[in-house]
């Protein structure tokens, strides 16, 4: 492979600034996550793995762990199908397609910090737009933010408002990629738009899926102006999720060891679900190329 | 063909007619802000909700007028074209690299950007500032231009990674066969394939840049406040300031639409693998 | 200059493709003085005065919600970095902030400038609440109470008297809840509208939160009682309380969806805008049933690594909290100067006046330790787990009070 040799010059750009900007920052996150430290006290105290034998001995860890899983996975799943159905839509549609695209993608291009604000004048209860609606034709609405369960749903629904734009886009783009002639000749040996899909389509974006869906997770397990500003983690502790947790420790009580530490644990946590997904995925598919 | 063309209209029209509903749902909140913008707080809160009203264009002026948006406008053009003409070459060259690369090599080094990518940012924010202060660059374009690039490399990388794979390699050892170097198979050959990949890439950090919210704030100060901390000190408090809000974010998305009407071309079908191939 | 070519050499290594070289300015140590603030109408006053009270260029002013403005104020203080130099701190975080030793004692200079801006006019209670160890830490700009609003033509409409004990809270609010209007607002957003109401609840039904020797009181019986009775009244709330912060809760009662219930004096002012508000005339306000909620007395605090001229900066902020700047702040806040609030003038201008001096008299500023903000965060995750019957109320505070306990124990409060 005489072509690939100076390969690794095309990473040093890339790398370098990473190296130099981000993996410090990590480091030493991992390295105050052995320490009782707390930012206004002036010593910080070595304490080994104690940070996290504590916060993996707690139930409120235990707790917004499947709270974030179960939210991480539902808005996951409802921006990836309806992210790839419009995809889909988009690529057979033939007329009016760029019009769509933009219209579709407007709710991603909203500052996150006031697209929570948005789904909020629309979720209050009471004056919020589906409430208000609602109670002027006297139907009693459920209390969508109050209720835990409906707080949950809200929560996803949000999320995916926000994100599926992102999802659609990606997937779009790849679309494009694919090879028309194989597609032309499935259709002449008679396979349904179905089995195209299922066949052809699905397999050569496996890579893309497995960008998408793990970019997604990720950032659902990260964000966390939607909730904050949606329900603040309530009813109760129903939508409480771990990054809450990490923004309580970290920024309001200032317990950086602690935070650091739950900053690791959440990333080991999510390195093991994405890894899993893809292999499954890469399993099931195998590899295009 | 007369028999096949019927279907086909009724697919299309039945697509265009479910497309056109989920779009409309879909935009309703943004709909509703849109209102709320040109509303007093009396009407924009109401049961049942205000249709008919006077509308007012007061907090569109002050945002743009009075409370000096044009300069942040420009902070935050700055930035995230700044962001965009770093991040996508370095990051295209890297995935590039990556792609061409034995798996079992490349599978670590995604992986661990991944773990950058997860990292929570609220946790970078407090390092990248100390070293902001430590060389002197707080409120300064570069400094936070740097950090942008930086986190923003990992998806960059990840994203066309995963357009490179699907580029065969035959077409690199092709060129190689002709004489190209690495660099001009990667720029002349590669690079044009993965357009619509690129495309996306540059979008999505410029979009990322430009709403990027934490580090702008923390790493920002009077003179390269960007939109989004800007808009972000109006919420709370006072109501009336929801319509501010409100102006302000519907009036910072217009930029990005232009951007994609802009950019839009390259999206859709151009130069694809398979016309190279056929 | 050479500063500025050092900045300039360590970036060039990075981005040497980009044209935004003569971008990079210095940082803050010639520039205007800093301040950052949390935005409301009076704090947009009070800064404006100080901008004023420098030539033109010398101040600038940064207004943001108050947790980015902590949070901009913690990341910047913790690194001792001196991009900030002025900051409003409300009485807890200032605590917090002293106790950290991110701020700048002010007594030397309260004391040199004690006439010039006569600084006696502020009454004890207020020093006291800018003080950490017998130490002056900020300037107060502005007290702030809750009040209890309440809907007068409902009351009339119905027959009933404003309330004076939580009882007749609690009778009222069940009278008046029908139909649409729910019978009070209740802001339960964790963690700092849900603390304000506890505190209330826990000083007017119970018996405060800790005792002398900072143990946790609040799950002993009165207690108990205290938050059963928040429990009860949240059936009269509107739906959605638990995220409820100031905003839905004035929102509420502008559009007239609740008869009553605790908000800031702040608030006040924007139930008589017809802008804002469709019940203009109709709210009128009176001291909290019960007492006891809280009070706040906010101020600007000089960050202690700010590399400016400390002296400058305070009379800079003494002047904007001076006699005349407070008369007309007098608007948006209630001035912490005894001279200016007992000006009968007030009342006849602004009609929440009254209510708001009774409300004075009867409410408690938080506990004085630097500590209660993480006690809150603590204690209103078991009060919202309570209320929204996912624990019971005696189990949820025997877990906050636990906790707590071992909080305060890691930071020193029991010998």
């Amino acid at each position: 492979m005489r072509w690939q040799r100076g390969l690794w010059l095309f990473l040093v750009p890339s790398f370098g600034l990473m190296t130099l900007v981000l993996l410090w920052p990590l480091g030493y996150a991992a390295y105050l996550s052995t320490f009782d430290y707390h930012l206004g006290s002036p010593g910080m105290h070595f304490v080994g793995l104690a940070n996290y034998a504590q916060l993996l001995s707690e139930a409120r860890f235990w707790q917004s762990l499947w709270t974030t899983i179960g939210i991480a996975l539902g808005s996951v799943a409802v921006e990836f199908t309806s992210g790839f159905a419009l995809a889909l839509a988009l690529y057979r549609l033939t007329f009016s397609v760029r019009a769509f695209m933009i219209l579709l993608f407007l709710p991603h291009i909203i500052t996150p910090v006031v697209a929570t604000l948005f789904l909020k004048w629309i979720l209050t209860s009471n004056w919020g737009l589906i409430d208000a609606t609602l109670l002027t034709f006297n139907v009693n609405p459920p209390d969508w933010l109050g209720n835990p369960i409906w707080a949950r749903i809200c929560v996803v629904l949000a999320d995916a408002w926000i994100f599926t734009p992102f999802v659609m886009l990606v997937l779009y783009a790849a679309l494009q990629t694919l090879d028309q002639a194989q597609i032309e000749a499935a259709k002449i040996d008679g396979a349904g738009g179905w089995r195209i899909v299922r066949h052809i389509v699905l397999p050569s974006l496996v890579p893309v899926i497995v960008f998408t869906v793990s970019v997604r997770l990720m950032d659902v397990f990260r964000f966390f102006d939607t909730i904050y500003v949606l329900t603040g983690g309530g009813p109760g502790t129903a939508t409480e999720t771990i990054t809450m947790y990490t923004y309580q420790l970290g920024f309001q009580l200032l317990q950086v060891g602690k935070a650091s530490a739950l900053g690791i644990i959440t990333l080991v946590i999510v390195a093991a679900i994405i890894a899993a997904f893809s292999g499954i995925l890469q399993r099931g598919y195998g590899r295009s190329s | 063909m007369k028999t096949r063309r019927l279907p086909y209209v009724r697919n299309q029209t039945l697509l265009f007619a479910g497309l056109a509903l989920f779009t409309f749902i879909n935009l309703v909140p943004l709909i509703w802000a849109a209102l709320t913008s040109v509303k007093n707080p009396a009407d924009a809160f109401t049961v049942p909700p205000t249709i008919i009203f006077e509308p007012t264009i007061t907090y569109h002026r002050e945002v743009w007028l009075d409370r000096g948006f044009v300069h942040y406008l420009i902070n935050s053009l700055i930035v995230s074209a700044g962001t965009m003409l770093i991040s996508v070459p370095i990051g295209s060259l890297a995935a590039y690299a990556l792609s061409r690369m034995p798996q079992r090599r490349a599978s670590p080094v995604l992986f661990g950007l991944f773990t950058i990518r997860m990292f929570p940012h609220m946790l970078l924010a407090i390092p990248f500032f100390v070293m902001g202060s430590f060389l002197n660059m707080i409120d300064t374009y570069p400094l936070l231009i740097l950090a942008l690039v930086a986190i923003n490399q990992p998806f960059t990388i990840w994203l066309m990674y995963s357009f490179f794979l699907d580029i065969p390699r035959d077409l690199d050892e092709a060129a190689a066969i002709d004489g190209c170097n690495l660099w001009q198979t990667f720029r002349i050959v590669i690079l044009p394939l993965a357009r619509p990949g690129l495309t996306v890439a540059a979008l999505f950090s410029l979009l990322l840049s430009y709403n990027e919210f934490l580090f702008a704030l923390v790493l920002t100060g009077i003179r390269t406040k960007t939109l989004p901390v800007a808009i972000a000190s109006f919420g709370g408090e006072d109501v009336s300031d929801w319509s501010i809000s409100a102006a302000g974010a519907i009036g910072i998305m217009l930029p990005i639409v232009l951007i994609m009407l802009f950019v839009q071309r390259h999206l859709v079908r151009g130069l694809t693998i398979g016309a190279v191939k056929g | 200059m050479s500063r500025n070519s050092i900045t300039r050499r360590s970036f060039v290594g990075v981005a040497t493709a980009t044209a935004l070289g003569p971008f990079i300015t210095r940082a803050n140590a010639a520039g205007p003085i800093r301040v950052i603030s949390h935005r409301q109408p009076a704090l947009e006053y009070y800064t404006d005065q100080m901008k004023k009270a420098l030539p033109e260029g010398q101040v600038s002013v940064e207004l943001m919600p108050i947790d980015k403005e902590v949070e901009l104020a913690s990341i910047t203080m913790s690194s001792r970095s001196d991009a900030i130099d002025v900051a409003y701190l409300n009485d807890t975080t200032m605590q917090k902030f002293a106790a950290s030793g991110w701020l700048e004692p002010l007594d030397d200079l309260w004391a040199k400038h004690k006439d010039e801006f006569k600084l006696d006019d502020f009454p004890k209670s207020v020093i006291d609440s800018i003080s950490y160890n017998g130490r002056i830490y900020s300037m107060p700009i502005l007290t702030n109470t809750e009040m209890f609003f309440y809907r007068e033509d409902l009351f009339k409409e119905n027959g009933i008297a404003p309330p004076k004990t939580m009882q007749d809270y609690l009778d009222a609010a069940k009278k008046l809840h029908q139909g649409r209007v729910s019978g009070t607002v209740m802001t339960l957003k964790p963690v700092d509208g849900c603390l304000n109401e506890t505190h209330w609840y826990l000083n007017a039904v119970g018996e405060g939160w800790f005792d002398k020797n900072w143990k946790p009181i609040f799950n002993q019986p009165a207690g108990v009682n205290a938050i059963t009775m928040m429990k009860q009244m949240t059936a009269f709330a509107p739906r959605g309380f638990t995220s409820a912060a100031n905003d839905e809760s004035t929102i509420n009662l502008q559009q007239g969806l609740a008869a009553m219930g605790l908000q800031w004096f702040t608030r006040a002012a924007s139930m008589d805008d017809e802008k804002k508000s469709r019940f203009v005339g109709k709210i009128n306000w009176i001291a909290p049933p019960g007492g006891g909620q809280r009070i706040a007395n906010d101020g600007f605090a000089i960050s202690k690594y700010s590399s400016k001229d400390k002296d400058e900066i305070f009379k800079m902020i003494a002047t904007a909290a001076g006699q005349k700047s407070m008369q007309k702040g007098a608007e948006f806040a209630m001035p912490p100067r005894l001279s200016v609030l007992e000006d009968p003038e007030l009342a006849k201008k602004y009609r929440w006046y009254p209510g708001a001096r009774a409300s004075l008299e009867v409410g408690k500023p938080f506990p004085p330790m630097s500590d209660f903000l993480d006690v809150g965060a603590i204690v209103t995750r078991y009060i919202l787990q309570a209320v929204t019957n996912e624990k019971d109320v005696k189990a949820a505070l025997d877990q906050a009070a636990q906790e707590t306990t071992e909080l305060l124990q890691t930071r020193g409060y029991y010998k």
